[in-house]
């Protein structure tokens, strides 16, 4: 093989050689020179591009090794929250007022769509597909980071069998299961329950929810708010490798979700629910609670709106003619709602007249239905054209004569006044456990000097002794000062957690009553009883107490004191007129003799007190005093 | 010239025998296991898949070994005849091609392949030709011609349309040519005219080359898209660190985040499991395999051995830059396989037929000076 080879080569060398001349040939010592020139070049440009080539990957290498090393990692690996069941929320008998259900969303993985058009089409036949429907499949569509699109959020397993009927007109739709808030009777607790929405950035900056890694629920409002940290537990997580489809390749790493605690309210659902059905059409607020240890048994602020409306994605039209609704069903007057107290004003500052030691129970003022204040044209006029009459602070009191009170309070003064009503808790919050409470207000001089800039006129203190001005309290505030009456200064912070629960391990912890214990001193019990007394009279006087024309109720007797608010109030209707509303108030506590509850009703626009507010505060005393032998909590 | 003797050194009597010179056939054989065990990596253990390339780099060898075996002399008697015959495929290509994106392959029934990949050694080998019985440095007719016999093919590459070979193919020409003795005066002259042409060139592109070219200079503008491949490549060189992420350990390439792991994208899949220890080594190969092409061509006795070895070897180190400068971002994504290592047919055949020719001019000089 080789010597043919050979002899090929050198015959073919021959065949060269005779074709061309040798002289062509013989400045080949000159070529190979040149050549070894240019292939040094290329030897130094090989060598220099190697080196350079080198140098760039060191840096990519080895350099930015850290770097990349962390993209690597954040492409490969997906952390999968795996979120925490929520506690669930009892009364105080045990009922639910909150728990979770299962519900699914109606997905589609994206890869499955081929074509955009003929799946809208195909949808259309299976669901009802309105505007928004499919401005968020669009929206989902076009974010490249989503792998699949929700097309509906919870349904239930019904509503999907009846799409699963003609599913085979479009196979690649799924259900993905997840679990959803629901609330029970949820226009009825609304207020004081609150509920639950996605993670928002207002809840991320806030300091009183504790945020964990992966929650995509939080509490909002109301309870469910406030009790946030302990009802949402703590979401766990797979820590998932996926390729770059996203596909999952294997979980590297789970970690359990910890299980909300349950919680159990002081609420007496019953109750609540009694209260609600009888209010619903009107607007106001209505407070039990119990005075010996601040349980609050019912919080009711009306009109309440559905709670299960926020859970799944409300619409924005729904929100809007929620946030438009004249009787504003949004707001929580129990705790954020302040009203002039009007007469229900009167015993505080007739127990402050009598401490201060203005007047004792034998003061006679006389009514003559108005008074005359200085050099003030027009005279204060009582709500009784004829005037009461001669009346000392028990009469007063119970026939609710304004010219008493408008002499109690000029000579109190509004130094004084203001001073010691703090101490029945006006003027700041009661500290239950919902925030966003207003603290009402107590007007004084620095007050009114510091926001509108004006002196303080001695008629203004007269408004104040009545209940009127610039004097505003909330009705959980007027709750809370009704059972320091009651209780004989003896008051609790009122709240609605009566303990929790955890669902795991059984460990209950029950709310210290004993730690927020707060005694009002009263220099004389004496002073008390009048006032008490005169409470009494107010609804079991007959023909002279202001609330005493109801019917009674058997076997026991309250106590209360009416009370109607004059408030001029800038109509926000397209008019902008001024319109006089009336609220009527009603405070109460039964029964007399060992006050068990503070009732506290307050409707706007209601008329007079004894009229709107005190037949409710007493159809609410007749109901718990008659369920009260059922009413076991669970802690109790 | 006695240093073409070399007895002592190890294979020479195989190597004699054979006409192959061991110092370019073990760097080969060392780059070809790297790609095997690379390929077997990334593809998540795809022994079918390894098994096939293995194939393809026997075929290539024994086509190496054949090819060295011919007369240089022979090679310059057919390269005429083959060159003309890849031109007519190319046409052929054009006409009644089949694949995707490009119309690059031939389907001729038993086997499929791409006569641009042949182009990559014919044009070298027609310019080594040309030259061969002309006086150098040459004539300016002469250099004309020899562009004429590159740009031919490069514009029907460049129909097909496959931007990345016809660039190549326009390179390895280039070499041949600069190699043959042309002035650098020329030279310079003839790189201003091709720059005065770019717009045209850029007119005539499609919209997914004008895209790949956009992307490489604004990478981030499209992190979706073309400008994905070459991130996610730099992620993976990048996390694989100085030793690499581990044999069967690269997240990048394994997950699919690499795109073309197998093929263009080898080097990447590679350097992220061996780390820039393993890079050191691969690039080290190819080094040496330019420089040991070099020095055959600079020990060449005449003008085709020198000009064809110069060209082929300077053209298989051109290919490496223009890869490895693919996936860490120094050129725009082409689409040019990493020579002996990526996975495919051609490109594996007509690579180890170039050495087989660089091979054949070095054995059959010693044999002659004996």
């Amino acid at each position: 093989m080789k010597t043919k080879a050979r002899k090929d080569s050198i015959r073919k060398r021959k065949n060269i050689e005779e074709k061309y001349s040798w002289d062509r040939l013989s400045d080949s010592d000159h070529e190979r020179k040149s050549h070894k020139a240019r292939a040094l070049i290329a030897t130094v440009i090989v060598i220099s591009l190697f080196l350079l080539y080198m140098v760039k990957l060191y840096r990519v290498q080895v350099s930015d090794h850290e770097y990349y090393s962390v993209k690597s990692d954040s492409n490969r690996i997906r952390i999968r929250p795996i979120q925490a069941t929520r506690g669930i929320i009892y009364d105080r008998k045990g009922s639910i007022l909150a728990d979770n259900i299962s519900t699914f969303n109606l997905i589609v993985k994206k890869e499955l769509i081929k074509d955009k058009k003929d799946f809208l089409k195909k949808l259309g036949l299976l669901v009802n597909l309105d505007k928004n429907i499919i401005e968020s499949i669009e929206k989902q569509y076009k974010n490249r980071r989503l792998k699949d699109i929700t097309i509906i959020e919870d349904i239930t397993l019904d509503d999907y069998s009846k799409i699963a009927v003609d599913q085979y007109i479009l196979p690649i739709i799924e259900l993905s299961p997840k679990s959803k808030r629901r609330y029970n009777f949820p226009e009825s607790i609304s207020h004081l329950m609150g509920y639950v929405g996605k993670v928002s950035n207002n809840d991320l900056d806030s300091s009183v929810v504790k945020i964990h890694e992966g929650m995509t629920e939080i509490g909002k409002l109301g309870v469910e708010r406030f009790y946030q940290n302990i009802l949402s537990g703590q979401p766990g997580f797979e820590k998932l490798e996926t390729d770059a489809k996203g596909e999952v390749i294997r979980i590297l790493e789970t970690k359990e979700p910890i299980r909300g605690r349950d919680v159990v309210l002081t609420i007496d659902l019953e109750l609540q629910n009694f209260i609600y059905e009888k209010v619903k059409k009107k607007e106001g607020a209505v407070i039990v609670m119990n005075p010996n240890n601040g349980d609050v048994l019912a919080f009711v602020s009306f009109p309440g709106y559905d709670l299960n409306l926020f859970t799944k994605s409300i619409s924005n039209q729904q929100y809007t003619d929620l946030l438009n609704d004249i009787r504003r069903p949004l707001i929580n007057r129990a705790t954020t709602g302040q009203y002039p107290p009007g007469s229900t004003l009167k015993p505080f500052i007739g127990m402050i007249a009598l401490e201060q030691g203005i007047i004792d129970a034998n003061k006679h003022v006389n009514c003559d239905g108005a008074y005359e204040l200085g050099n003030h044209k027009r005279p204060f006029r009582c709500w009784k054209k004829d005037g009461h009459g001669d009346a000392n602070l028990s009469y007063a009191l119970t026939q609710s004569c304004d010219v008493f009170f408008y002499r109690v309070a000029e000579l109190t003064g509004i130094d004084s006044i203001s001073e010691h009503l703090y101490k029945y808790g006006f003027g700041e919050r009661t500290y239950i456990d919902l925030y966003g409470e207003k603290s009402g207000l107590i007007p004084d001089r620095k007050w009114k000097l510091k926001t509108k800039a004006l002196p303080w006129y001695p008629g203004e203190t007269l408004n104040v002794g009545i209940g009127q001005g610039y004097f505003l309290a909330t009705p959980m505030q007027l709750t809370l000062a009704t059972a320091s009456l009651a209780t004989n200064g003896e008051t609790y912070t009122p709240h609605l957690l009566l303990g929790d629960k955890n669902n795991k391990t059984n460990e209950i912890s029950v709310y210290k009553h004993k730690n927020n214990k707060f005694s009002t001193l009263f220099k004389h019990p004496d002073y008390l009883e009048i006032v008490k007394h005169a409470m009494w009279r107010v609804v079991n006087e007959k023909r002279v107490g202001t609330a005493s024309s109801m019917k009674k109720i058997r076997n026991i007797e309250f106590a209360g004191k009416t009370g109607t608010a004059q408030v001029y109030n800038l109509d926000k209707g397209k008019t902008g007129t001024k319109r006089l509303q009336d609220h009527a108030l009603f405070i109460s506590y039964a029964p007399f003799e060992l006050p068990e509850i503070v009732v506290t009703v307050v409707v706007e626009n209601g008329g007079g007190g004894s009229a709107t507010a005190a037949p409710i505060a007493r159809d609410i005393i007749e109901y718990y005093m008659d369920k009260k032998s059922t009413s076991v909590s669970m802690y109790e | 010239m006695s240093d073409f003797i070399d007895t002592k050194k190890p294979f020479s009597g195989l190597s004699a025998l054979l006409y192959i010179d061991a110092k370019l056939v073990i760097p080969i054989m060392i780059i070809t296991l790297i790609g095997l065990v690379t390929i077997f990596s990334s593809s998540s253990g795809d022994l079918n898949l390894v098994l096939k390339q293995l194939t393809r780099i026997m075929i290539g060898i024994i086509t190496m070994i054949l090819i060295a075996q011919v007369n240089p002399d022979n090679l310059k008697l057919f390269a005429p005849i083959l060159y003309l015959f890849t031109v007519f495929l190319l046409a052929l290509v054009l006409l009644f091609g089949v694949g995707n994106t490009a119309d690059r392959w031939l389907d001729l029934y038993i086997i499929r392949f791409q006569p641009s990949e042949l182009m990559k050694i014919l044009v070298p080998l027609m310019l080594a030709t040309f030259y061969a019985d002309k006086p150098l440095p040459p004539k300016v007719t002469y250099i004309l011609i020899a562009i004429l016999i590159v740009l031919i093919p490069v514009f029907m590459i460049m129909r097909q349309p496959d931007l990345g070979t016809a660039l190549l193919i326009g390179m390895s020409g280039a070499i041949a040519i600069l190699l043959a003795g042309m002035s650098f005066r020329f030279f310079l002259a003839g790189v201003f005219s091709a720059a005065s042409l770019i717009p045209i060139l850029w007119l005539s592109m499609h919209q997914y080359q004008k895209q790949r070219v956009l992307t490489f200079f604004n990478p981030e503008s499209d992190p979706m898209g073309s400008g994905y491949q070459l991130m996610q490549s730099k992620i993976a060189l990048g996390s694989g660190g100085f030793f690499g992420k581990g044999f069967f350990n690269g997240s990048q390439s394994k997950l699919g985040f690499v795109p073309e792991r197998s093929t263009d994208f080898i080097f990447t899949a590679f350097g992220e499991e061996f780390g820039y220890l393993g890079v050191i080594i691969l690039m080290s190969m190819y080094l040496f395999i330019a420089l040991r092409g070099l020095s055959i061509s600079i020990k060449a006795t005449d003008n085709f051995g020198r000009i064809l070895t110069g060209a082929l070897s300077l053209t298989i180190f051109v290919y490496v830059l223009v890869n490895v400068g693919m996936v860490i971002g120094f050129l725009p994504v082409v689409g040019a396989p990493l020579p002996f290592m990526s996975y495919g047919g051609t490109s594996m055949v007509t690579l180890f037929a170039t050495i087989g020719m660089i091979m054949s001019v070095k054995s059959h000089q010693r044999i002659l000076r004996k």
